[in-house]
């Protein structure tokens, strides 16, 4: 009887491993039915290269969820790179000029791990916390001016921004590159297995061996350094460092996450899935412009996406 | 005379599988009717059925003899039906009063009758003979106190049957004791009892009737009186076990792990050593400071000192532990496969990938040994039983190089056919050279695995008897209460 149930609970798991893909398909379907705007390879163009920030974003957001975690500062950090990448980009090159912004990305997410696991504050606090704290930092560093004030950026970087490799926009192969990468990490080394357990079961992670503190710590440095990266993309295509730029970002790809089928209490989700889940976040954003639907009332559905995904997420796991 | 509680031929299916099977069961005023089974024989379905948490396929559920349908837990509760679950439904931060009469506090204007809410309580934990600080948080209570709380609620209440479900699962034996005190009282005030347990002897002692069911089925009913231990076991099992424990043909070797400070803390080759305590007695503390879970511990493991502040530095020196509940030792949601490979991330990611085909190799000869079922690493642990989750527990220990096994009640709820296999793998375990420290409150059980049992009171050892050195239950029962 056992092995039956546990059967039947697989087939079960098998279909709903399946459910973002099958949303994401009837969602574009839809769209595409009532507007002939939305299959247009310019259009497609265009979601691609929306999706590609807040992908790398959201992929960062997986490690951290994953691991039992949340980040809330990734928006706050996304804007803090582009301003510091911008300036340093000023100073001394676009090599340093991105390192720079990855790096002050990866810094914040040290801070976030620090607070977490030493400190031992609730993750959504101390995030909150550093979301605030970064924003205003931005505004500070930055005298609440894009950057360059005049003057601009190094044209290679530019460059990068607005141009295409084998006719995709070079903005969308960084995704690309960093699904394949992550999602190995992820599967196949014994660090990636490391922050599945921890997230699924923090005392029996520890009591197996797992440093869980360390691992803890490891995602959100992963989540700022990749909000950094999407900070210096943002900036290489707004051409300028805004301190207004990645506001709800955070919102965005945690609900990307759990679209995606990640389990909000850790343990549970795949970096894939993550990027379906962002798809479904844009595609819907997309569809709603092109259906001329005031920007308000976007707010409102992409709101009630959000809830609908997050009850789906308890309706999982509820046993 | 009408049973209180009644179900009658009751039908049960989920997906694919017959749950429960055409199953009649009656509890009569002032009656313990005791249901024990294997798991998955169907024994939970039942619960939930005569507690509103199920319907049945067919059948009907009659209390006091009108049929009963309750959509809820809440309907069978205001209804007279309470059941007393192993998680217990406990606010500890409210006090032991608010908890007794939480869902009904008395009220006078809409505002809480304080002096009432106190004086109903004192009234329902009398009825109990009971007397415990009112103001209390709930949470400052040990365990069986809490179970009493709970069904001192279910008496507010006017319950006419109480189920009880795995009452004893975490109890100490003097616990046990009072809690059949309990029993007995709600006997004399007419109330029906449902006793469903893992623990026949138990079950022999309290119950007026007894049932067995297997496979979803009754397979047969026994008065009072009527039937031993290996007659449950048999229907249980739907053949006869040997019970018998074998003495052990293992000669202990040299020390393997002794404490630097306590010699009488030492497992030899080939040994194993129990550590008998009462509830909070420092055994669960000890098993977890000689894993490096808690710091203190110093240590020598085959001649080298060992001082581990971090369980990954035990398992580096070939130390496993297998902890009081499965949820710190399994991640429930994960497979079979990641769990037994979650300790040994370093025996099998040495060169950062994971090697899968050993992985695989290992993984799949464990569930062949363990006889692990179903026999497929994929599958999420939470979908097994508690005595296969167990043996997967097990299994992560036996996949790496661990040489010493400490065992923290490790057959607590889990069925006797499983325990028979554990205790077996334990044995083989030993034999192949190693040591076991383990840790139960079934002294029956530690002195037929043990070769030396660890008396501990009030988180120190008190006593270490040897076999040959007059091991005998009552003596470790004297060092546990402190009268060598």
């Amino acid at each position: 009887m056992r092995q039956a149930r546990a059967w039947a609970l697989r087939r079960k798991d098998a279909l709903i491993e399946q459910m973002p893909l099958i949303a994401l398909v009837v969602l574009g379907g839809v769209i595409s039915l009532l507007t002939d705007r939305f299959l247009t390879p310019l259009n497609l163009g265009n979601v691609l290269v929306q999706a590609s920030v807040i992908a790398v974003v959201a992929m960062g957001m997986t490690f951290v969820i994953l691991a039992g975690g949340f980040d809330l500062s990734v928006g706050s950090v996304v804007a803090l790179s582009g301003c510091a990448a911008a300036a340093a980009m000023m100073q001394a090159g676009v090599v340093a000029g991105v390192a720079a912004g990855i790096a002050i990305g990866a810094l914040v997410g040290a801070i976030n791990g620090f607070v977490v696991t030493t400190l031992r504050v609730n993750p959504f606090i101390a995030t909150l916390g550093t979301m605030v704290l970064v924003r205003g930092a931005v505004f500070l560093f930055s005298d609440s001016q894009q950057i360059p004030i005049d003057g601009t950026l190094p044209q290679a970087f530019l460059d990068f921004g607005v141009g295409r490799f084998l006719g995709i926009h070079w903005l969308v192969w960084v995704p690309v590159w960093l699904l394949i990468v992550l999602s190995w990490v992820l599967a196949k080394t014994s660090y990636g297995r490391a922050v599945y357990a921890t997230g699924g079961s923090r005392e029996a992670a520890y009591l197996s061996g797992i440093r869980v503190d360390r691992i803890t710590a490891s995602t959100y440095i992963w989540s700022g350094a990749l909000a950094g990266v999407a900070g210096v993309m943002l900036a290489s295509r707004l051409q300028s460092g805004q301190p207004t730029s990645g506001e709800f970002y955070e919102l965005t790809a945690i609900a990307a996450v759990v679209l995606g089928g990640a389990a909000l209490h850790g343990g549970e989700g795949k970096i894939y899935k993550t990027i379906i889940g962002v798809f479904i976040m844009v595609v819907l954003g997309n569809g709603l412009n092109l259906l001329n639907v005031d920007s308000h009332w976007q707010r409102v559905a992409i709101g009630l996406v959000i809830i609908a995904a997050a009850a789906a997420d308890q309706l999982r796991h509820r046993r | 005379m009408t049973p209180v509680l009644a179900a009658e031929n009751v039908s049960k299916r989920f997906l694919t599988i017959q749950a429960l099977d055409r199953v009649s069961l009656s509890v009569h005023a002032g009656q313990v009717h005791a249901v024990v089974g294997e798991n998955g024989a169907g024994k939970s379905t039942l619960i939930k059925l005569y507690c509103g948490i199920h319907r049945p396929d067919s059948g009907r559920i009659l209390l006091e003899g009108r049929e009963a349908r309750f959509q809820s837990p809440a309907d069978a509760f205001a209804a007279g039906i309470a059941v007393i679950t192993q998680e217990l439904h406990v606010v500890p931060a409210l006090s032991v009063a608010e908890n007794v009469m939480l869902g009904h506090l008395p009220r006078r204007a809409g505002i809480v009758d304080w002096r009432r809410t106190r004086a109903l309580a004192r009234e329902a934990l009398a009825r109990l003979h009971l007397s415990c600080n009112l103001d209390a948080p709930a949470g400052s209570l040990g365990f069986a106190e809490r179970q009493s709380v709970a069904i001192a609620r279910a008496l507010s209440r006017s319950a006419r049957a109480l189920i009880l479900d795995e009452p004893t699962a975490a109890l100490e034996a003097r616990e046990v004791q009072s809690l059949f005190g309990v029993i007995d009282r709600l006997k004399t005030q007419g109330v029906a009892v449902l006793y469903v347990s893992h623990r026949l002897e138990e079950v022999g002692r309290i119950a007026d009737r007894c049932t067995v069911m297997r496979d979803g089925r009754v397979v047969a009913e026994f008065a009072r009186g009527a039937f031993g231990v290996r007659d449950l076991v048999m229907h249980m099992t739907g053949r006869s076990l040997d019970l018998e424990h074998p003495e052990s043909d293992r000669t202990p070797g040299e020390t393997l792990l002794c404490d630097e400070r306590d010699e009488r803390l030492g497992v030899r080759e080939r040994g194993i050593v129990g550590l008998a305590g009462l509830l909070g007695s420092g055994t669960t503390q000890l098993l977890r400071r000689v894993f490096g879970a808690e710091p203190g511990a110093r240590l020598r493991l085959r001649g080298r000192s060992l001082a581990p502040l971090h369980p990954s530095e035990a398992i580096r020196a070939g130390i496993g532990m297998v902890p009081n509940e499965r949820t710190l030792g399994l991640v429930l949601s994960h497979s079979v496969r990641d769990n037994i490979v979650l300790p040994n991330l370093g025996r099998f990611g040495a060169h950062w990938r994971m090697d899968e085909r050993a992985i695989d190799r290992v993984v799949g000869e464990l569930i062949e040994t363990l006889d692990i079922r179903p026999r497929d690493p994929g599958v999420p642990v939470r979908a097994l039983s508690g005595g296969n989750q167990q043996k997967v527990v097990l299994a992560k220990w036996l996949a790496g190089r661990v040489s010493v096994l400490l065992l923290d009640e490790p057959t607590q709820g889990i069925d006797v056919a499983a325990k028979t296999q554990l205790h077996r793998l334990i044995r083989q375990f030993a034999a192949r050279g190693n040591g076991v420290l383990f840790a139960s409150s079934e002294l029956h059980e530690m002195l037929s695995l043990a070769d030396g049992v660890i008396a501990m009171r009030d988180n120190a050892i008190t006593a270490r008897i040897d076999r040959g050195g007059g091991l005998t239950e009552a003596a470790v029962r004297d060092a546990m209460h402190g009268q060598s």
